[in-house]
């Protein structure tokens, strides 16, 4: 395609505003995070560098192994147990049965509330003293299964985890834009040949969905990856380190007076969500992306 | 003509007005000062009212703003993020990591201000504590000393008519309190397991003796993990990963006996103690470790909070600062701040006549009577240890760590 000279001013004029935003907060603070990783700064003194140092101690860290195996088990969920709900949730609205307005406004409210909000809002829920699941547990007679949640080595990270997963919203309402956008045709033509809904969607729905199933997949997983808020208030890492989270991990190296080491952690982070990116792209087809 | 030469004297008018203002607000010398002194915190009225005291008697030269910083870690956070990105507050308090500020050449340095005999307005050797390559860098401000904060009326219900001076009896009570269906101690591993950690720095001394932390492998830390764990079988169930919040509510319900913490905590008992609470709280001296270095009536304690002002190179500012500064340390102001809040300070006491509140005034009569007053475990830790401590902690508690292990953790972070 021929651009014109004209053209090309008026492109240039247009993105350049975009590039630059895009260069200053996010091209120069990777630069920046990258050279600060391999320095040993406790941010009241002077850098001095360290090479691959910081890189070693965190790699030599259990507790930076577990954060990790923490944010893939968080990034898989939510992938693969998360965006499927939605997706069901979507598939179930679609069909607009009664009252599916309510339905759509109910299960996106959560997005609209701060995150910090609601995991502190399930702190009180799982509080072992006085928390709603351990009361509900004793009215329904199931009081011997009562546990402090968030304090016990086993049940802590599912309960960080598990509340998390149910708040679909925000994917179900972007499924639920792209099946509304099908063409009624196929399905009136697919029930002329007998097909019935369950059918129709497996045959119809999904497969034209699939773009942006696959981006709420990319979407939920990099979540996943990113995950701070929840972990932080309802745990802050804890018990015993079970529940650290690599944000958490590189927040607390920060506390700790070692921003390289932090740094550091940032970088893998980075590095980790790029070849998850890259492999959900080559897994799930370009096409879809 | 006649319109050209109104308009002209208008604009003239104009410039004159604002050139005036400009130079107005030139002089107006502004101090930031992100204050964690502020919401519920039992200090945080009067030094509202300190600060626009100050704001009115100098208005027009110096107003200083409180930006409100009510979470101490978050306050932490950003303290520290300012300075390494070179934006000093202006005003600002040290609670943490102490040493780490006072080297690190940002902070003002205020050894000519105390030429004028500023110093004696506080208590012998204060300074020291501010104090780097003889110069005086911050100022020594809130003193915290954290004794045991027990309810005599619990204790009473258990059989118990004073607080048991041993560890032994300690056991005893927590069982006697067990059997008359409460729960002896608050604890927690959440947050920076505050309560836990003034229990850990308490054992560690009553074991190992004052000189204890000249020897990060001394075996008092193993068997003061040891004994912390054996306090977590009498808490509540909720104590891992408990916050401060449910630790200190749980003693101003009254579900737990036994707290500890220090003297800004007064101001809260008295206000949100349930069922005049208040009246039934005594405080008390760690118990004696049987077989232990440390003496009776030995004390945990270190400066709560220093304040400091930022150095800059603005001389009208670092000024202003030093007035604030000073201000601020008015032996009759802090003895009001320390009624209203039961807050102990470094400045010595005012001429005006507060009543010491009863606690308070236990608190000094016991701190003046300790053998030592050592730091706590977070002060006399590097800021690696300490943060590790709550996970540690967990560990240790949950069965996970061996107290040998606790402290091997620990110690890996040095």
């Amino acid at each position: 395609m021929n651009v014109k000279r004209e053209d090309r001013v008026g492109i240039a004029v247009f993105l350049t505003p975009v590039l630059v935003l895009f260069t200053l907060f996010f091209i120069f603070p990777i630069i920046y995070l990258i050279i600060v990783s391999f320095v040993e700064w406790s941010g009241l003194d002077t850098p001095a560098f360290v090479g691959f140092q910081n890189y070693l101690r965190i790699f030599n860290d259990k507790v930076f192994i577990r954060s990790i195996s923490n944010n893939l088990i968080w990034a898989l969920c939510a992938g693969f147990i998360q965006v499927p709900l939605a997706v069901l949730a979507a598939l179930m609205l679609s069909y607009r049965p009664r009252g599916w307005k309510i339905f759509r406004t109910v299960y996106f409210f959560p997005k609209v509330i701060s995150a910090i909000a609601l995991a502190t809002l399930w702190s009180a829920v799982y509080n072992a003293q006085y928390g709603l699941l351990n009361g509900l547990l004793r009215v329904i007679g199931l009081g011997h299964l009562q546990t402090n949640w968030l304090g016990t080595l086993k049940t802590a990270f599912p309960s960080v985890l598990i509340y998390w997963l149910f708040y679909i919203g925000y994917y179900m309402i972007i499924v639920l834009a792209d099946i509304q956008g099908i063409p009624q045709d196929y399905y009136e033509a697919a029930e002329i040949d007998g097909a019935g809904r369950i059918r129709q969607s497996l045959n119809i729905t999904l497969p034209l969905a699939k773009t942006s199933i696959v981006t709420c997949i990319l979407l939920a997983m990099i979540d996943g990856l990113r995950q701070f808020a929840e972990v932080y208030i309802l745990t802050n890492g804890g018990p015993a380190n079970r529940t650290s989270v690599m944000v958490l991990y590189l927040y607390k190296e920060m506390q700790n007076y070692s921003y390289g080491t932090s740094s550091a952690a940032a970088v893998v982070l980075i590095a980790i969500g790029t070849v998850v990116i890259l492999t959900i792209k080559n897994t799930l087809g370009r096409e879809n992306l | 003509m006649k319109v050209f030469r109104k308009t002209l004297v208008l604009f003239l008018c104009t410039l004159f007005v604002l050139s005036f203002v400009g130079t107005v607000a030139a002089q107006k010398v502004t101090l930031t000062w992100p204050c964690i002194w502020v919401g519920v915190d039992s200090k945080a009225e009067t030094i509202k009212k300190f600060v626009d005291e100050f704001n009115r008697e100098y208005a027009g030269e110096i107003e200083v703003i409180i930006e409100e910083n009510s979470d101490y870690q978050a306050y932490r956070d950003k303290l520290r993020t300012a300075i390494s990105v070179g934006r000093v507050p202006d005003i600002f308090t040290i609670d943490a990591d102490i040493p780490l500020y006072l080297e690190s050449g940002r902070l003002l340095d205020l050894t000519d201000a105390f030429k004028d005999g500023w110093e004696a307005d506080f208590v012998e050797g204060a300074l020291a504590n501010s104090t780097v390559n003889g110069r005086i860098v911050a100022i020594p401000y809130e003193m915290g000393p954290t004794p045991v904060m027990y309810n005599k009326r619990l204790l009473q219900e258990a059989g118990w008519d004073h607080f048991p001076a041993t560890f032994d009896e300690l056991w005893q009570c927590a069982e006697d309190l067990k059997a008359a269906g409460i729960i002896a101690f608050s604890q927690m591993t959440g947050e920076n397991a505050w309560t836990s950690m003034l229990w850990y720095s308490q054992l560690v001394v009553a074991i190992g003796g004052p000189d204890v932390y000249d020897n990060p492998n001394h075996p008092a830390f193993v068997e003061a993990a040891r004994v912390l764990k054996k306090m977590y079988d009498y808490t509540t169930i909720d104590a891992v990963g408990a916050g401060a919040a449910v630790s200190g509510g749980h003693f101003l319900a009254e579900r737990t006996a036994i707290f500890m913490n220090g003297p800004w905590y007064i101001g809260r008992l008295e206000r949100e103690g349930s069922n005049n609470m208040y009246e039934h709280v005594a405080i008390a001296p760690c118990p004696v470790y049987e077989g232990g270095a440390g003496s009776q009536g030995g004390y945990i304690g270190n400066p709560q909070a220093l304040l400091a002002a930022g150095a800059t190179d603005d001389e009208a500012k670092a000024a202003a600062a030093i007035k604030f500064l000073k201000y601020i340390t008015d032996p009759d102001r802090v003895a009001e701040l320390s009624a209203a809040s039961g807050a102990l300070f470094y400045v010595k006491s005012g001429e005006l006549e507060f009543e010491m509140e009863r606690l308070q005034a236990e608190m000094v009569e016991q701190v003046n009577q300790a053998p030592y007053i050592v730091g706590h475990f977070e002060y006399m830790s590097p800021a690696r240890v300490y943060n590790e401590f709550p996970m540690a902690l967990s560990g240790l508690v949950l069965g996970e760590l061996t107290p040998e292990e606790f402290v091997e953790q620990l110690n890996a972070k040095r």
